[in-house]
């Protein structure tokens, strides 16, 4: 698993299990293992999950469908929070980002 | 507790409406020059500046490879230089100036009419050019980050102005005499403009940003790619330098040199970003693409060849000189376009397809919106035909180049069969 700063680490982990259903279209691998979510926070009183995450490239053309799904997907796992995801580039995204297991899957492909 | 940000603004690309009418003429072009192709193929190896030939030439140059350039890079100018496309209506004006001009132009030059007709439609090229100049130079001024793609591309769009203008003084020069010399004479300024300066340049600035991407590789190396920006302009500029002052031939080894070694440069840095890919599997569309680095080399050697000949006998071998023409537009800009398109236009039909959809259904992969086995016949077709063709005419053989342009159609209506399947692709999700 990747290097994400969360305020709940039991949550946190929970969101990153339902984020790995999210795939970077061109690459086929998910976005947990491509290292692109940087932080996940959660406040139980205003019941909302701040998600900061990066692309692989900034203008990516399937950016917003990138987010769009990760989004959906925190709703899903966590029905009754509104998720807000920030999207970051500081810092870029780069290939020491990617888990183990994404680089098992890229080699394999 | 943490700040709420809702920053998803930076992501916005340009739309997918802006696009694809880029990508369909492209398509219907290539079809179109393939037809073309076909009827007069017997006839194509007489001479290079034979009306037919021009038709062709322009059909593959502009309404092909330009047109499809300018269609993928309106889409890929934000990845390039970090920033938003500065106008839509500019990007539309783009299109519309070109898509009326290049058919006017070509018609022209099959029927040999360079009448107000030819030259209005080359004027109207220059209007299409200058909106995509001013749409690029306002959108980098915005984006304030700066990268040596960006230049690439930025100075391969002001030479193809210069292409297009140096071009329309040639239709001129047929009715009104606007230059000193015949227009035949300039043919060589016009078409080096055109392949090194907007192809070249453009291709090497682009793809020296995708093929890293696309192969999710390590590799980068800014310094290179500097000297390639380097060694194809100052080439260029001192190729303009001895052609303007008429300076011996012996000089056109300079820039032929120069040319050449920036090729080589280019090679290694796909070659180094190919040995550095995290990802090991390669598509079949990027195969196809890095094909075009290869056949890269072609042009050059028979550059050589017609170089050797012109300071031997002061004429270029002739079935060499049409080759080089052919081996440019069909083989090396032809197979980067049949490759990239396939890595492009099929996220692009996505985006406009499940865009709204993502995260909430069961969305097809981008891939499978086409079909792979017809793009592997495709470009086994193609590979053949190009072959062939080549062959056809180096060898000077009729029967070789009907044959081989029968092949290159083909190959183009199963690439214009999958474009067509991409563009109609309606989303199967109720």
């Amino acid at each position: 698993m990747t290097n994400v700063i969360s305020n709940n680490n039991i949550k946190c982990t929970i969101a990153l299990a339902g984020l790995q259903d999210v795939l970077d279209p061109e690459i086929g691998l998910n976005i947990v293992d491509l290292g692109l979510v940087y932080q996940i926070d959660f406040d139980e009183e205003g019941k909302s999950i701040f998600c900061s995450m990066t692309l692989t490239t900034q203008f990516c053309p399937m950016g917003e469908s990138i987010t769009s799904a990760a989004k959906e997907s925190l709703k899903l796992t966590f029905p009754g929070y509104e998720p807000v995801i920030e999207l970051t580039f500081d810092p870029p995204w780069n290939h020491e980002m990617i888990s183990e297991e994404g680089r098992i899957f890229l080699n394999e492909r | 507790m943490f700040s709420v940000a809702g920053n998803t603004g930076s992501t916005k690309t340009t739309s997918y409406k802006v696009v694809l009418p880029f990508y369909a003429y492209g398509a219907l072009s290539f079809l179109v020059a393939c037809f073309l192709l076909f009827f007069t193929a017997r006839t194509s190896g007489v001479h290079y500046f034979t009306p037919h030939n021009l038709a062709i030439v322009h059909t593959m140059a502009l309404g092909w490879g330009t047109m499809m350039i300018l269609g993928a890079s309106h889409q890929l100018v934000p990845v390039m230089i970090e920033g938003k496309l500065h106008s839509e209506t500019l990007a539309y004006l783009s299109f519309a100036f070109a898509a009326v001009g290049i058919p006017v132009l070509v018609y022209g030059f099959y029927f040999f009419d360079m009448g107000p007709y030819t030259q209005w439609a080359g004027l109207l090229l220059v209007l299409a050019f200058l909106c995509y100049l001013i749409n690029l130079a306002v959108s980098m001024v915005k984006s304030k980050h700066e990268n040596v793609h960006a230049y690439f591309v930025f100075t391969a769009v002001l030479w193809l102005l210069t292409t297009a203008i140096v071009g329309v003084l040639m239709v001129y020069n047929f009715s009104y005499h606007v230059l000193p010399k015949n227009s035949l004479d300039y043919l060589p300024l016009h078409a080096h403009l055109g392949i090194v300066g907007w192809f070249l340049l453009l291709i090497m600035g682009i793809g020296s940003r995708l093929i890293p991407m696309f192969l999710i590789s390590k590799y980068s190396n800014n310094r290179q790619l500097w000297w390639i920006y380097g060694l194809v302009n100052g080439g260029l500029l001192f190729f303009v330098f001895i052609f303007l002052f008429a300076l011996s031939r012996v000089f056109l080894f300079i820039p032929v040199i120069a040319i050449g070694l920036s090729i080589a440069l280019f090679g290694n840095f796909c070659y180094k970003s190919y040995k550095a890919r995290i990802r090991k599997k390669v598509d079949e569309q990027m195969k196809v693409s890095l094909l075009s680095v290869l056949i890269m080399c072609l042009p050059i050697l028979f550059l050589i060849i017609i170089v050797i000949g012109l300071m031997t006998t002061h004429y270029g071998n002739l079935n060499v000189v049409i080759s080089y023409g052919f081996v440019i537009f069909f083989g090396w800009i032809t197979s980067i376009i049949l490759g990239m398109t396939f890595k492009t236009l099929p996220f692009i039909i996505w985006n406009r397809t499940y865009h709204h959809l993502a995260g909430k259904a069961k969305t097809p992969n981008p891939k499978d919106l086409f079909s792979e086995p017809v793009f592997k016949w495709m470009a086994l077709v193609y590979v053949l035909g190009f072959v062939l063709f080549t062959a056809g005419i180096l060898l000077g053989v009729p029967f070789i180049l009907q044959a081989a342009s029968a092949l290159l159609l083909l190959s183009s209506l199963l690439y214009n069969w999958n474009v067509l399947t991409l563009f109609m692709h309606k989303s199967q999700i109720k």
